[in-house]
């Protein structure tokens, strides 16, 4: 990874460079994650990979009513802003600007586009952490050889390529000296 | 919060009993916003996310993060029922595990 000069030439951009395996892994989590958002508002207790796409806002039983509005009201949003995501990461993936060099494929991004991109693995890190039972006492669970680790494998490389782009992310934010009224 | 309802509470007129007590009450407790701890969400990216949305120092953003992380859950924000309805959405936008309450 490194920083970059987006499409425009000025916009802030950095380049991701991947391996033809990672690219194909990302396209097809991507698909994967986009289908777990159909389905509507889960069924609390049915799905717990769905559940933790789509938790409660209200943990009081006496707002069940509110609760219900609330899931109703923002849901189909949700929905969106994740698919969105995933699509971007889908889209970019295969975009023209996609280049070959030395084996590996270099995916341009602008800042924009990195968001969408950070969302959209946290969100592909979210199902598989839930299915492989993460843990805070194991958060990076070593693949092993058992029938888990394939998933293990990829969760820790989307792991790995998140926290960089977060890193890349964090760096674009206005650090606290420049909000002297903050803290 | 309440704090600030106590210094509006001596300019407000002595004969209030005509108004519906749920108002008062309603006014005196705000929503409070909880982010609970997570294994999965890294903590770079919890930081960066209070940081985008509350718009929060890196040092406010990260101690928020740390008592997440130390204390299972923390009050990143406040306000009516219909903000609170709002950041949670965000924070769920976010893949952040939101709830909101009445404070106690």
């Amino acid at each position: 990874m490194s920083d970059a000069g987006g499409a425009g030439g000025g916009e802030p951009g950095l380049v991701v460079r991947l391996s033809e395996p990672e690219v194909e892994l990302l396209t097809r989590l991507a698909d994967q994650v986009e289908a777990l958002l159909d389905g509507g508002v889960p069924e609390r207790g049915g799905d717990r990979v769905r559940d933790r796409l789509f938790p409660r806002a209200y943990l009081d039983p006496t707002e069940e009513e509110a609760e219900a509005d609330w899931q109703a009201a923002v849901h189909p949003d949700l929905v969106g802003a994740k698919r969105e995501a995933l699509e971007v990461l889908a889209s970019t993936l295969r975009d023209a600007r996609v280049r070959r060099r030395g084996g590996r494929r270099e995916v341009h991004l602008g800042t924009a586009e990195v968001d969408r991109w950070v969302s959209a693995l946290n969100d592909a890190r979210l199902v598989l952490g839930t299915l492989l039972g993460v843990t805070d006492d194991d958060p990076n669970p070593e693949p092993g050889d058992g029938p888990d680790a394939p998933m293990r494998a990829a969760y820790l490389f989307l792991t790995a390529l998140q926290a960089e782009l977060v890193e890349w992310l964090a760096g674009t934010v206005a650090g606290p000296d420049d909000r002297p009224g903050e803290g | 919060m309440s704090g600030r309802l106590e210094r509006l509470a001596p300019t407000l007129p002595a004969e209030t009993t005509d108004e519906a007590p749920g108002a008062a009450v309603a006014l005196d407790r705000p929503w409070l916003v909880i982010v609970w701890n997570d294994p999965v969400n890294l903590m770079s990216y919890v930081v960066w996310v209070f940081q985008k949305l509350f718009g929060y120092s890196r040092e406010k953003a990260t101690r928020l993060m740390l008592q997440v992380h130390h204390e299972g859950k923390a009050v990143v924000a406040d306000g009516t029922r219909e903000q609170a309805e709002a950041h949670v959405a965000r924070l769920h936008a976010h893949g952040l595990w939101a709830t909101m309450e009445r404070d106690r």
